[in-house]
């Protein structure tokens, strides 16, 4: 038992959960924790500290790391809803646990054979009354449980008033990126990959679907997650309501680099532009306006030769084929094959579905040979010289 | 006063047997011996459980730490899917089956089960399933879309080479030997009674093997279903599953999850059976509230088939559906919670012993009701939006399966080795393989639920430095490391106590249950002469309580016993040949002509089988 305390006090992690793995505390039926020790089996002590120590461990999440993506810190109400039943279940879970393991680790020690006794205890049958309690108490329980849950289900799925602002974004899964076409709004016909950009504090439906096999969108911060089926058409409903960047990846698998399927979900702030911590460095984002009025704008024309050259390669290499760069390559077919739109590809986070920082290097890497990186990738290995590479990257950086 | 020895004095029974045993390998081949054919599936068990363990050891490695390149892709999904896969179906299973065979006809007081070539048809079955289940690796390829083999991921063009035809081919093999394992045990168990054994005396691990038996036979139709659709679509360019032509992916998760919640069922009840068979013998008490147990089994196999749609929150299913199948999942807590607490109240004012099988199901209780109690969060829909597919849930599903299932057959393999082989298992060593089993699963698992909520999803190969999984994922592979360690302890064990152990004699353990009033190892026809019950725990009123003993006839009984059989080999290895000729249909010309010899076989052997005197 003494071990318990300061492993929990010397947790950073959820601060609510800390406290909750205190169930064994002086309420309950537990003896003194000395007669305990004292008379505990010899070998069911390290069980008892192992168990406390993983209680706290995995429970408060006090493994000193901080947690980016922790899933019980939600910035929508739609995840509050999630946050909220886990709390509440995690502490009846605890109580429940702590009773069964109280009778259990009692009988062990109070029931145990003594050296010599060779006599039969009572043969009884078992008790009809504490049949009827231990059915009767879970099962108030589970409705109790139940009533307060069905109501969150019908409240995620339902439909923001149309009174309101209500921003539209088709989410598509492909393997092995997410491809985002807005479809109303201002940001009406815009096309990004990977990076999802909204305004906080407006509704925002995404419509889930799937080129090609099942994905699931998953930004843990924000909400649940829910699957991208081919043939399928699911909405869901979320208010973001903290301006920052948030990181999250695809939660089906969905092939070989399933792994490596990664998504941000950029929250704009909506007149002013915001500084906002993203992994231990300051970012500022604009405003959501601003962020829409760049990206309907056509791409960056270049604006040196090297750039000029980067261009010329971009175009000779076949890329426009599947790659739209609003406003110079415009021929590329919308498929399911096709891939990202690069109008703007030079002002994003990450490259390579959040898999690479996006800089000139990371992106020569990942033109030069992109099964390298993701294992399967659809975009093909054009057996660039480091020198094309480094050109196209250029090129491709430039477009802000 | 009555004891075991009184068994010793019956006469053994005169046969007449159609055709004599054959012996040594032959013997193995044709036997129709119910509890050769549960060794075997013992044998085939334990080592599939050495293969599904060290396909976990390689992936923990590639996640111990972040950015690694041990496995990736494909190759890691592969180990993934191959590690599930063979966990459930090839090495739980049959070390459920194998129990199940060995002994409900003991435990029911039966010479054998109804239908023994049936039964050595199963085992056939089973064997080539789990043999093409694992073939592909001879093509340097695993089947690589999760054991759940979500379409289309297994369609022809996102898997395009062979490793998912074996995969199909040899489930649907191992859905076959189960539907007609369901149907022999249901039936075994239900007419093959000893005199006097009413339904409510019958021992509750043979009543948790009735009801999953029942699961079996009900629940594998839709997943044959399921994978023939998916063998059409591959090689038949039917379009099931295939969005873009009429067809819709989502229909194989409703077959494949009308059969897997069930599944899950049949994985854990036969461990609460043997605990509830364990905690009464070594706390020398009846096991607390018998028939709240027994319905309560009952129970969750009925409700276990109204709950599939909870493993589909996350599919778009609506929220009426999500609303009914969340309130059906949270029903399967109370009679769980029934189950833990009757095991409490047998433990409650007994007089505890500790031996190896003891501690494992005593540890059972409380690793169980950890997976249960994690199992009330993904109920809740709302809340398994976040858990769904993440690090939580496998660790919620391995504390039922590992902690609950593997920990209870455990329980059930150092408990009835004796009876199987006639000698005892070290305590020694078991003591270790408890320890370091114990501890290595809480140090991988438990952190698992911390990972879960930081968002970590599940079957990834890779994840980044900065997300904040480095110390759980390698805590998690350490533990690992200590499980390993304790299977080492239990092979070794096996192997040194099958020559070595202490003899056991018939009733090492003072137990209860009519399988230890006979030899150890049993005789072929199990039983010297039929028994007649009239309690729940013959044998334990045998020795304690006066007017209810055992009647030891002074005549020899006449029995018939059936006689060994090649024709389950010959239908085994016809339906071998169609799955074979389909599979490699797209590759192999003029294949499909296998298939059509394997199914002449069958039916020319089915023929044999038929007109075979037994």
């Amino acid at each position: 038992m003494p071990q318990k305390a300061p492993v929990v006090s010397a947790c950073h992690g959820n601060s609510s959960l800390s406290g909750s793995s205190d169930q064994r505390g002086p309420s309950s039926p537990l003896p003194p924790a000395k007669q305990i020790g004292a008379s505990l089996l010899p070998w069911l002590r390290p069980l008892v500290v192992l168990g406390l120590i993983a209680v706290a461990q995995g429970l408060a999440g006090c493994s000193g790391e901080v947690a980016p993506r922790n899933t019980h810190t939600p910035i929508s109400s739609s995840g509050d809803i999630s946050t909220f039943f886990y709390q509440m279940l995690l502490y009846l879970d605890i109580a429940v646990m702590a009773v069964v393991a109280a009778i259990w680790a009692y009988a062990l020690v109070k029931f145990r054979r003594r050296e010599g006794d060779d006599t039969l205890p009572p043969q009884n049958h078992g008790n009809m009354k504490l049949e009827v309690i231990w059915t009767a108490i879970p099962t108030l329980i589970v409705v109790g449980i139940t009533v307060p849950m069905l109501a969150g289900v019908f409240q995620m799925s339902k439909r923001p008033d149309a009174n309101q602002r209500i921003i539209e974004v088709d989410v598509t899964g492909k393997q092995w990126w997410w491809e985002f076409d807005y479809k109303n709004d201002t940001a009406n016909g815009l096309q990004t990959a990977t990076e999802l950009h909204v305004p906080v504090n407006t509704a925002i439906v995404l419509n889930m679907t799937s080129a090609d096999v099942i994905h699931a969108w998953w930004i843990p911060r924000l909400a649940g997650k829910r699957d991208a089926t081919p043939g399928r058409n699911y909405p869901v409903y979320v208010t973001p309501r903290e301006v920052g960047i948030f990181d999250g990846q695809c939660a089906e698998l969905c092939g070989a680099s399933h792994a490596l399927m990664g998504t941000k979900l950029v929250v704009h702030p909506l007149a002013k532009d915001a500084e906002v911590d993203y992994q231990g460095k300051k970012v500022t984002l604009e405003s959501y306006e601003t962020w829409v009025q760049h990206n309907q704008a056509d791409a960056a024309k270049p604006a040196s030769a090297e750039i000029e050259k980067g261009a010329k390669l971009f175009s000779e290499r076949t890329c426009p084929t599947c790659h739209i760069i609003k406003g110079q390559f415009d021929t590329a077919i919308r498929a399911p094959t096709s891939g990202p739109n690069l109008s703007h590809v030079g002002s994003r986070l990450a490259i390579a579905a959040n898999t690479l920082v996006n800089n000139p290097e990371n992106l020569a890497k990942w033109i030069a040979k992109p099964s390298a990186i993701k294992p399967g990738s659809k975009m093909p290995d054009l057996n660039l010289t480091p020198d094309e590479a480094k050109a196209i990257a250029t090129y491709l950086y430039s477009l802000k | 006063m009555a004891s075991v020895a009184d068994f010793a004095q019956a006469q053994q029974p005169v046969y007449h047997m159609e055709r004599p045993a054959k012996t040594g390998l032959v013997d193995w081949l044709t036997t129709v011996d119910h509890k050769k054919i549960g060794i075997l599936y013992g044998t085939a068990g334990l080592i599939y459980l050495l293969i599904g363990g060290l396909e976990a050891l390689l992936f923990r490695l590639q996640l111990m730490k972040p950015d690694q390149n041990l496995f990736v892709g494909d190759t890691y999904n592969g180990l993934v899917t191959m590690h599930a896969t063979t966990m459930v179906f090839l090495a739980v299973m049959p070390l459920i089956a194998a129990f199940s065979n060995y002994f409900v006809p003991l435990l029911i007081g039966a010479r054998d089960v109804a239908f023994p070539r049936l039964n050595a048809f199963s085992w056939y079955t089973f064997l080539f399933g789990s043999l093409i289940l694992n073939a592909s690796i001879l093509f340097a390829e695993f089947p690589a879309a999760g054991w759940t083999g979500y379409a289309p991921l297994t369609s022809r063009g996102a898997h395009p080479g062979m490793a998912i035809d074996f995969w199909w081919a040899g489930l649907t093999l191992l859905a076959v030997s189960s539907m007609v394992a369901g149907v022999n045990f249901v039936v075994t168990i239900l007419n093959l009674r000893a005199p006097g054994m009413t339904l409510m005396r019958v021992p509750v691990l043979a009543w948790m093997m009735l009801v999953i038996q029942f699961l079996l036979a009900f629940s594998f139709p839709p997943v044959a279903v399921g994978l023939i659709l998916l063998a059409f679509d591959r090689s038949f360019g039917t379009v099931f599953y295939q969005v873009n032509m009429g067809g819709d992916p989502q229909l194989w998760q409703h077959l494949f999850w009308l059969f897997g919640h069930p599944e899950v069922y049949v994985l854990i009840l036969p461990s609460m059976g043997i605990v509830s068979e364990i905690l009464p013998v070594f706390s020398r008490r009846p096991l607390f509230g018998q028939h709240a147990v027994i319905f309560s089994g009952i129970f969750i196999g009925f409700v276990g088939f109204g709950v599939w749609g909870h493993h589909m929150f996350t599919a778009g299913m609506g929220p009426i559906a999500d609303a009914v199948f969340a309130a059906t999942t949270a029903v399967i807590a109370i009679p769980t919670g029934v189950k833990i607490f009757n095991w409490l109240g047998t433990l409650w004012g007994g007089k505890l012993t500790f031996p190896v099988p003891m501690m494992f199901a005593i540890s059972f209780i409380p690793m169980f009701t950890i997976g249960g109690l994690s199992g009330v969060m993904h109920a809740n829909a709302p809340l398994d939006l976040q858990q769904h597919d993440s690090y939580f849930v496998v660790a919620h599903f391995h504390y039922v399966l590992v902690g609950g299932a593997l920990q209870g057959l455990f329980a059930g393999l150092y408990f009835y080795f004796p009876k199987i082989t006639g000698r005892m298992m070290s305590e020694t060593l078991g003591k270790v393989h408890f320890w370091l089993f114990l501890i290595g699963s809480n140090l991988t698992f438990w952190p698992m639920h911390d990972l879960g909520n930081r968002g970590m999803p599940r079957r990834i190969y890779t994840y980044p430095a900065d997300a904040g999984w480095n110390d759980d994922n390698y805590i998690a592979t350490i533990g690992v490391f200590f499980m390993t360690a304790g299977i080492l302890a239990l092979v070794y064990n096996l192997l040194t106590s099958l020559k070595n152990g202490k003899v056991a004699g018939r009733d090492p353990w003072d137990a209860n249950t009519l399988e230890w009033i006979t030899e150890s190892p049993p005789r072929v026809h199990n039983f010297d002469f039929t028994p007649v019950v009239f309690s729940e725990r013959p044998l334990f009123d045998h020795k304690h309580t006066e007017g209810l003993e055992i009647p030891v006839p002074s005549q020899p009984e006449q029995i018939h016993m059936p006689s060994y059989s090649w024709k389950p080999l010959w239908v085994s290895t016809g339906a071998l040949m169609v799955v074979l000729g389909l599979l490699m249909f797209t590759v192999v010309p003029f294949i499909w002509l296998l298939s059509l010899a394997g199914g002449v076989v069958i039916i020319g052997s089915v023929y044999a089988w038929v007109s075979e005197p037994v």
